[in-house]
């Protein structure tokens, strides 16, 4: 038993540790570069999105790759396939297979335990990943029925293909990195400093902050309400799945799910 | 709970089905399986269903709002919603209270009934853990308890120095740990210590991979209180019966004593009155048969001597039951020390054996001009006659049984008288020495030694190493000398 035989010692590190902020200070830079450039019509538009794809996503999964105390080249790795991804995808549809190589580079640390921190590569249970299943389904059911019914905005099929694109690109990116840094780094570490609830809170109010701030997302009055409502939902629900299952993979999967969902809708 | 989330997709069907709006009476359905939830599962059953009730009836609420704004029937539906929440929450939580009083209650009553039986402090702490693993739903549970300077564990091997739980048997303080160092899900660990008069007697810790909340730990530090009253009733209680036990088996050695005593007293009074009665049966026949009976001078003259000797013997024996009064008291002997000549003493004494026995030569030996001593005289009569009675009676008839007086010499100068008697039997050694000894006892102010024979000197040799004294009892033997009593007068 922990209490008896092991040394105690109060925790001296603080919430932030072994943040890479060296990295996070070039992305920033490199960002802001870009937009710079393409605003005085330097560089093409496209370049400034291919740069905040990689600063904001590279951004979290370098940071939650850092807190898990990988290698230090992993989360350069991480930033360096999400920016090849990013730039490949704007060569077409298919371009965006290439962001499977962040989720592939994730799978392979998880494989080789690596990522055990971040509840990646640990045992879960069936039940857990159909619970994932469900919460997803679930947001995903009510945001498809409600989206209809309040807001008249239908699924499309006219635009599978772009469809497809934008769900390789949460598998790989947006998802990807939003759960490693907001559940399994974020929500982990606050969760071991305080209860549940606070936790939680902390890591789903940062979670709703990052794509409050995304200018990808439609700056419309009810889609951004309908989009906090969701996303606190689905974070939280994505909290508790982490902290009962100890495993990251249904809260991927119940965000895979909830944006899948998403993306069939045409909100633009 | 998959009956819960049955019943409200059945009531959200019904709604749809029903399609008359927002304020459809059939939304009070939800409380049903709202309150279920809250009952069976707590506050957090009870939100999850409130929160589920919402949703699903929010697609019928809130395009009512979007349509017709806040109309009666929408702001009906914005009314359950709230009911909906408030139900679900409150009454998870008053369950939730609930169900940890009662929990506490029966912890109280596992506490008492484990501790009930008298048992090691040991068994009685492993005992302890079982029962409050059940109750505390806990993934790990110990128990550790001071027993003088060794500590009792229950659930682990020993406590390590800079532990946890060395830290709260330290300080006296509960310590919420909420990080326990597991990789995977957090882990939370909580101590307490277990008080009694104010100081921890031991400690309860406690880990779980999940939430230990603030309600938790507060009922685990009541818990931990008052397990530590509990076992310190438990150390009181078998101190008691101990205490009870020591006594019972005291008073029962005491009264086993006092029976032992009262036997001997009882013998001491039968012997004593036989003593008694001896002389004096003597002395009234013989008184009797003088006042009865006219008797020749000479026969008048040897009667009368043989009352006075009997006279003398109980006189004895009266002087002996007060110097045993006195000494049982713990007084010495009353002695009436006077400067005396020895050498007459002797001779009154030898004079009367030599009256009374016809079986043996009684001679004397006495340094010619030998100086005063200082003694009682009835006390050295009585020793002398002790020692002459005991040589005759334990010498074979027709052996002499000399009896003498020498100036004697002790280790640190000092003069004395030594007065000493020797019989030709050395088989008699040992129990002479016995009754030397008795004498001993008897003439206290006077000191006597004896010399052993052959083979009691061997043995005492061994023990003492006393080479000399063998040596000389050897030289006693070659030449063919009884061995002989001695007894000492300053």
């Amino acid at each position: 038993m922990w209490a008896l035989d092991q040394p105690y010692a109060p925790r001296a590190d603080h919430l932030l540790a072994d943040t890479p902020l060296a990295l996070l200070a070039a992305l920033a830079v490199g960002a802001g570069t870009a937009a710079v450039l393409v605003e005085l019509a330097v560089l093409p538009p496209h370049v400034s999105r291919v740069a905040g794809v990689t600063a904001a996503h590279g951004a979290l999964l370098a940071t939650a790759l850092a807190w898990a105390r990988v290698s230090a080249a992993s989360p350069v790795i991480a930033v360096a396939l999400i920016g090849l991804a990013a730039a490949v995808s704007q060569l077409g549809v298919l371009g965006s297979l290439a962001y499977l190589g962040p989720a592939l580079w994730v799978g392979f640390l998880s494989a080789r335990g690596r990522l055990t921190s971040l509840g990646l590569g640990t045992p879960v249970s069936l039940g857990r990943v159909a619970a994932g299943v469900l919460v997803g389904t679930g947001l995903s059911g009510h945001l498809l029925v409600s989206a209809s019914r309040t807001l008249g905005v239908h699924i499309r099929v006219d635009h599978a293909a772009e469809a497809l694109a934008a769900i390789a690109y949460d598998v790989g990116a947006n998802v990807l990195a939003g759960e490693c840094f907001f559940r399994g780094a974020l929500f982990n570490r606050a969760e071991r400093r305080w209860s549940f609830a606070a936790a939680s809170t902390v890591a789903t109010s940062a979670y709703l902050l990052r794509y409050l701030v995304d200018p990808l997302l439609p700056k419309s009055v009810e889609l951004m309400i309908g989009a906090v409502f969701y996303l606190a939902l689905l974070g939280a629900m994505n909290c508790w799945l982490l902290s009962s299952s100890g495993s990251l993979v249904p809260g991927l999967v119940s965000a895979s799910i909830f944006f899948a969902a998403y993306r069939t809708l045409g909100v633009r | 709970m998959r009956l819960v989330a049955a019943a409200l997709v059945a009531v959200t069907a019904l709604i749809a089905l029903e399609d008359s709006g927002p304020a459809s009476l059939l939304r009070h359905a939800y409380l049903v399986p709202v309150l279920a939830a809250a009952l069976r599962f707590g506050v957090v059953g009870g939100g999850l269903a409130s929160a589920a009730a919402m949703l699903l009836s929010a697609p019928v609420v809130l395009p009512e709002i979007e349509r017709s704004g806040l109309t009666t029937e929408a702001i009906e539906g914005l009314v359950t919603f709230a009911v909906l929440g408030l139900v679900g929450v409150l009454s998870g939580v008053l369950r939730g209270r609930l169900g940890r009083h009662r929990r506490r209650y029966e912890i109280l009553v596992t506490i008492q009934r484990t501790l009930a039986d008298e048992a090691p402090l040991d068994l009685s702490l492993a005992r302890l853990r079982a029962a409050l693993a059940d109750r505390l739903r806990v993934d790990e549970i110990a128990l550790v308890a001071c027993d003088g300077e060794r500590l009792a564990v229950a659930g682990g091997a020993r406590v390590a120095d800079r532990s946890l739980v060395a830290r709260v048997l330290a300080t006296g303080e509960p310590v919420f740990v909420s990080d326990a160092g597991a990789r995977g899900r957090a882990r939370r660990a909580f101590a307490t210590p277990l008080m009694s008069r104010g100081r921890a007697v031991g400690v309860l810790a406690v880990e779980r991979t999940g939430e230990i909340s603030v309600g938790e730990r507060v009922a685990l530090e009541a818990v931990g209180a008052h397990v530590g009253v509990a076992l310190e009733n438990a150390r009181l209680v078998s101190c008691q019966r101990r205490f009870a036990a020591e006594l019972e088996e005291r008073v029962t050695a005491a009264r086993r004593e006092l029976e032992e005593l009262d036997r001997a007293k009882s013998a001491f009074v039968a012997i004593a009155s036989h003593e008694l009665r001896t002389p004096l049966t003597a002395l009234q026949g013989f008184s009797e048969i003088l006042a009865l009976r006219r008797l020749p001078p000479e026969e008048v003259t040897r009667l009368a001597e043989v009352m006075r000797r009997e006279a003398r013997r109980l006189g004895r024996i009266v002087s002996d039951l007060l110097d045993l009064s006195r000494i049982e008291r713990g007084l010495e002997p009353a002695l009436c020390r006077v400067p005396l000549e020895i050498e007459p003493t002797i001779e009154a004494t030898v004079d009367l054996f030599r009256q009374g026995t016809a079986t043996h030569l009684i001679t004397t030996e006495c340094e010619p001009s030998l100086p005063l001593v200082a003694a009682d005289p009835d006390a050295l009569e009585r020793v002398l006659t002790n020692l002459i009675s005991n040589a005759i009676k334990y010498s074979p008839t027709g052996s002499s049984v000399p009896r003498g007086c020498a100036r004697a010499r002790r280790r640190g100068g000092d003069r004395g008288r030594r007065c000493r008697a020797r019989h030709s039997d050395r088989g008699v050694a040992a129990r002479l020495r016995a009754l030397l000894s008795g004498a001993r006892c008897r003439g206290r102010g006077a000191r006597h030694r004896h010399r052993p024979g052959r083979r009691e000197g061997a043995r005492r040799g061994s023990r003492r190493n006393g080479a000399r004294r063998q040596h000389a009892d050897d030289r006693h033997a070659r030449d063919g000398r009884s061995p002989r009593a001695e007894r000492s007068v300053p």
